[in-house]
């Protein structure tokens, strides 16, 4: 009996062994393992074993089958791991991508969301304010002479009733000054508009980002730290900025702020980017009597004001040559900054 | 303004500083440099000592000339306009020069006719000194053979002016303004600042100011003068600086307004009929200015007149009739003071803008009117001859020389936060002509920009630099605000629909008035366009009260260019008024989808298009967990196919965002888009609301549900929503959910009528607190069933 289990054994093994697919091991499983297997057949003759041998016999017969089970488990996982493996083997994964839409943030938005998010690191909060507005709003409390060239028909919009496109965001400084006392950390960014025709370098309707900071002691020294942070941070620690006195009518000093443009191949250029000053006192005075009370007493607070124009900002950060690019929305355009 | 440095050099010394060190100097001084003509190197003064024609040639001739290297130097020439003796300018072999094309050619040593040519002699604008000119530059005689031409014609910087600073619109002015930066003397102004000329008081035959326009009005008698060419320096200058010489007379005046910034106008006395008034013009008074226009003047406008009528527009320009001629040999030469706000109102009523203009309207130094006619007259009769009037003739007062400010270092402290001593403080001061006394600080009259401390402080922190200022890097907290919010919303939808392959468009907030018609997916009740006064053309007369047209122009011009899938979106304001006129300003978004979509690939090489259930894809992925309650409900409009109310919520609470559907395809082939095209517009405000709401957490389902489906055949007609409405209404409290999972319609009736559809549910039934029994949902389901064929008109599969 004991040869009989072993012989059943060897025949067993030998045949897993030489088994080629999962079929047909299931067949050897059977042949051995099932209902009328060989050895389900040879365990039946256990009753025929004499007592005295049938504790040997049973525990051959136990090898016997943990044998038979185990090199079936052991061939089966091969012959599952080789299935799988082919399975996958035969893809290319050389192929290209199944394709998704793809889209993307204008890389004007792009460009005014990196400024506006070092601005808020430092302590600027959004404001806003109406793009039609009051001649009084956007000259007038802005210490704008009564005549001065901008105020002409021939570059500004203006309605029939009098009020105007905006042609600068310094008017949200009006608006936020009007509504709320010092101290006040704002940004604008907004749209504004000239009478220009559009060409490779003008639009009549363009994007500013406005900048005001008024409390009790604002200084140049305030102003020129937060712009040398902000532009460095925009466009690399090592960026050389300059102040250019320059003249506004709503700030004095006024300074005009120049970045130095290092492009690969040309000579470094010192090209204009902002325009910033202290808030002109007579501002103030606008603001109180617009308030009806004192909160912009020129005596107790004083204030930083900058304005840049983001068009230009994008245009050098992405070497964009012509302006009108910006307005067309060409998808080829558009996918170079997605 | 056009500045010669040769000019400005009259009075300051800067031989110490090259251009790029000017450049850097007036910069800083606030002086913006917006160009520099530089002459080119290696073009030297020469002098023709001899000229042969070549036989057989129309105009070339061998000449010899002087170098200024001792030895003669061979060229051959062109040109017509010179003798033996003149002096040119020479370019040497080796020298570049503008083609005037943006590109350089440069001068070789060459063979014409078979004579060598060592060079090319020039005309003003192969130089260029000017844009054109024909033949040679004929130059001083008094100039010396081997002189660089740079030498001759320094370098002109074009300088932009700030408007408050009109004392700088003159050589002087800048020279006078340098010289303090620089610490250096300021030369050559004997002639101007003071007057010895003794004056008087005018008679009223002589002089008569009935305008408040004008203060102050002098007059100088100047008889038997010879109106000739001006002298060679004196058409040097003026040309440098964009002049055309005219004769002796008028160019001295203009070169007294190029030199002080003091306008001056000469009256041929010959031509006068009485004395000088000033007045307002008559109401509809007609007047020929010497630019050839024929003007009709209000009483607005100050005009210069004698007995008879008006012989110049006071402070903007002299008249066509009254001006210096040559047969003119006795003169009158103004120099006045006009009110800038007046000359200003002229100028700009009448449209006329003169250098004369330009300077009044800004601020002219009342207090050198009488030295500007001085050094006038000193030219006059040096240059033209005759015999001047001893006395200068005055009207009116020089206005009042601007009142002292006071300014305390500390205040300038306070504003610049940097330490600056009270001593640094005076010396900028001082060194820009101000004085101290008792009063403040005495401003000098050609500054009378300065009126408030803080004006002084400026001056301060312009001189100082703001190199020399510490960068402050400390800021305040401050609280968000709503515009914070609004931003950051806004940025959150435009990142989500990027993520689902929209591209984000900014597009001209102006359209055309035709473009209005394709404003088709809002809903402007009692709304009304607003138009431009003056717009700049027909394209962009309107402020758009919609995003929809400008991203169908977009959507056009990308497939001409050959893109034909799209997924576009904008955010941005909108603009519209109410009947009574008052403007209201809406943010919106708006999307559109056309062609594929997705891109053909190898996966899928014929993807199917677009259809407005893909739009209220990317709708739903803006709304986040609060798309299951996105409706799209049916409404007639004219403007779109397939016109849908976007909603949130159904019935009373449902929020209406806007309008989606389909452009008509008429419209779309107009734009060469053959795809169908789905548009949605809606108010971001409203959707800001009703996404505003914070979430908060609901405990997860704890026990399994079980799902029944069901299927139905419905009218064609009937709207996915008369069902979906009937489950989200349908108070049954285990039904938890109603998910549409298939639409079946056959166009040849054969397995279902073609007027019929199949509509299948997926009903989802849970109790929050056990396990349902089969028999419970059975139970439950069969209600559901039962009241839905009992409210619509379905039949069950």
């Amino acid at each position: 009996m004991i040869t009989e289990l072993e012989q059943i054994q060897k025949d067993a093994l030998a045949a897993i062994g030489a088994v080629d697919s999962e079929a047909k091991l299931e067949e050897q499983r059977v042949g051995f393992l099932g209902k009328k297997g060989r050895l389900t057949t040879a365990g039946a003759g256990m009753r025929d074993v004499p007592n005295d041998q049938k504790k040997d016999v049973g525990q051959k017969l136990n090898e016997v089958r943990t044998a038979i089970t185990e090199a079936l488990e052991a061939k089966g996982s091969e012959m599952v791991a080789a299935r799988d493996a082919r399975q996958f083997a035969s893809i290319d994964v050389t192929l290209p991508g199944r394709p998704l839409p793809h889209g993307g943030l204008h890389p004007l938005s792009q460009v005014l969301d990196e400024a506006i998010n070092i601005l808020r690191r430092m302590g600027f909060a959004l404001a806003e304010g109406p793009e039609i507005e009051t001649e009084w709003h956007c000259f007038d409390a802005l210490n704008t002479p009564k005549d001065h060239p901008a105020r002409n028909e021939s570059d500004t919009f203006y309605f029939e009733n009098g009020k105007l496109l905006r042609t600068h965001t310094s008017s949200v400084q009006i608006r936020t000054m009007a509504k709320e006392v010092p101290p006040v950390r704002i940004i604008a960014p907004g749209s504004a508009y000239r009478r220009d025709e559009i060409d490779a370098t003008h639009l009549p309707v363009f994007t500013q980002l406005e900048g005001l900071y008024v409390d009790a002691r604002v200084t140049l020294a305030d102003l020129k730290g937060t712009l040398e942070y902000f532009f460095r941070q925009m466009f690399g620690a090592k960026t050389d900025v300059r102040f250019r006195p320059h003249f506004f009518p709503f700030t004095e000093p006024s300074f005009e702020v120049d970045l130095k443009l290092q492009v690969k191949g040309k000579s470094d250029k010192w090209i204009e980017i902002a325009g910033c000053g202290i808030v002109d006192p007579n501002v103030f005075l606008q603001v109180n009597g617009e308030r009806k009370d004192t909160a912009y007493d020129p005596e107790k607070v004083s204030g930083f004001a900058f304005g840049m124009g983001i068009e230009r900002l994008a245009m050098i950060k992405y070497e964009i040559s012509d302006i009108r690019h910006l307005i067309d929305n060409d998808t080829r355009f558009l996918s170079q900054f997605a | 303004m056009k500045f010669s440095l040769k000019w400005l050099s009259d009075h300051v010394d800067f031989s110490d500083y090259n251009l790029s060190q000017l450049d850097e100097l007036l910069t800083f001084a606030g002086i913006e440099v917006e160009g520099v003509t530089n002459l080119p190197d290696k073009v030297i003064v020469a002098e023709i000592l001899a000229a042969e024609k070549i036989p057989h040639t129309d105009k070339l001739a061998v000449c010899q000339v002087n170098d200024g290297s001792g030895k003669k130097r061979q060229i051959v020439c062109g040109a017509q306009n010179y003798k033996v003796g003149d002096k040119v300018p020479l370019a040497l072999p080796g020298c570049q020069l503008d083609a005037g094309n943006g590109t350089v050619f440069t001068i070789k040593e060459s063979k014409l006719k078979g004579f060598d040519s060592l060079g090319m002699m020039c005309g003003a604008s192969e130089i260029g000194l000017e844009k054109e000119s024909s033949g040679l530059l004929i130059l001083p005689p008094d100039l010396k053979p081997g002189t660089p031409i740079a030498e001759v014609y320094p370098a002109i910087l074009e300088l932009e002016i700030t408007p408050n600073r009109p004392d700088c619109l003159s050589h002087l002015g800048t020279a006078r303004e340098l010289a303090a930066l620089v610490k250096k003397e300021l030369k050559g102004v004997r002639d101007h600042t003071q007057s010895q000329t003794p004056t008087r008081a005018a008679k009223k035959a002589e002089i008569e100011i009935k305008s408040e326009n004008c203060p102050y009005y002098t007059g100088r008698w100047i008889r038997g003068v010879k109106v000739q060419d001006s002298p060679a320096w004196l058409k040097e200058k003026l040309v440098a600086v964009g002049l055309r010489p005219i004769n002796n007379i008028v160019d001295i005046t203009n070169y007294v307004l190029m030199e002080m910034g003091q306008p001056l106008h000469a009256f041929d006395l010959g031509k006068l009929k009485g004395g000088i008034v000033v007045r307002q013009a008559a109401a509809g008074e007609n007047f020929t200015a010497l630019d050839g226009h024929e003007y009709l003047l209000t009483t607005d406008d100050t005009v210069i007149a004698d007995s008879k009528t008006a012989l110049a527009i006071g402070g903007v320009m002299g008249g066509a009739d009254s001006g210096v001629t040559a047969s003119t040999t006795d003169i009158l030469l103004e120099s006045a003071y006009f009110i800038p706000a007046a000359v200003r109102r002229t100028s700009r009523t009448s449209g006329i803008r003169s250098d004369s203009s330009y300077r009044f309207e800004r601020g002219v130094d009342p207090h050198q009117v009488r030295g500007a006619s001085n050094l006038a007259v000193k030219l006059i009769l040096d240059l033209a001859g005759g015999k001047a009037d001893p006395e200068l003739i005055e009207c009116g007062k020089i206005p009042a020389p601007p009142s002292p400010v006071k300014m305390t270092g500390d205040f300038c402290r306070k504003v610049i936060g940097t330490d600056i001593p009270d001593a640094k403080i005076e010396e900028i001061l001082t060194s820009l002509g101000l004085t101290k006394s008792k009063k403040g600080w005495e401003i000098p009259s050609f500054r009378r920009d300065l009126e408030r401390p803080i004006d002084l402080v400026e001056e301060v922190a312009r001189v100082f630099g703001l190199d020399n200022v510490p960068s402050n890097h400390t800021a305040r907290f401050v609280e968000t605000s709503k515009a914070d919010l609004a931003y950051d919303f806004t940025r959150k939808i435009q990142t989500t629909l990027c993520a689902v392959g929209f591209f984000e468009t900014r597009n001209l907030k102006l359209i055309s008035r035709q473009q209005l018609e394709d404003d088709r997916a809002t809903n402007h009740r009692g709304m009304e366009v607003i138009r431009l006064k003056h717009p700049l053309n027909d394209d962009q007369d309107f402020l758009r009260p919609a995003l929809l047209p400008g991203l169908l122009a977009s959507a056009g011009r990308n497939v001409r260019f050959g893109t034909p899938n799209l997924r576009l979106f904008e955010v941005g304001k909108v603009f519209t008024m109410t009947k009574k006129g008052e403007e209201v300003e809406n943010e919106h978004l708006a999307l559109l989808m056309t062609g594929a979509r997705v891109p053909g690939s190898w996966a899928n090489n014929r993807p199917e298009n677009i259809d407005i259930h893909d739009l209220r894809a990317g709708l739903a992925a803006i709304l986040g967990r609060k798309s299951d309650e996105l409706v799209f409900v049916p409404v007639e409009d004219s403007r779109l196919l397939g016109a849908a109310s976007i909603e949130l919520g159904r019935g009373k609470k449902a929020v209406k965002l806007g309008l989606a559907g389909y452009l008509p395809p008429a419209r779309a082939r107009q734009l060469d888009i053959l795809t169908p095209i789905a548009v949605a517009e809606i108010n971001l405000k409203k959707l800001a609301t009703v996404l505003g709401e914070s979430s908060t957490f609901a405990e997860l389902p704890k026990f399994p549900g079980s799902s029944r489906d069901v299927a139905m055949v419905v009218s064609r007609d009937m709207p996915n929503e008369t069902i979906a409405t009937f489950f989200a209404d349908y108070q049954e409290p285990l039904l938890v959910e109603a998910r549409l999972f298939d639409v079946f319609r056959d166009e040849t009736g054969q397995k279902l009528d073609a007027d019929k559809k199949s509509v299948a549910y997926s009903l989802l039934y849970r109790c929050p607190t056990r396990t349902l029994e089969s028999a419970e949902v059975e139970q439950a389901h069969e209600k559901v069933l039962k009241a839905l064929q009992k409210s619509l008109p379905v039949e069950f599969r």
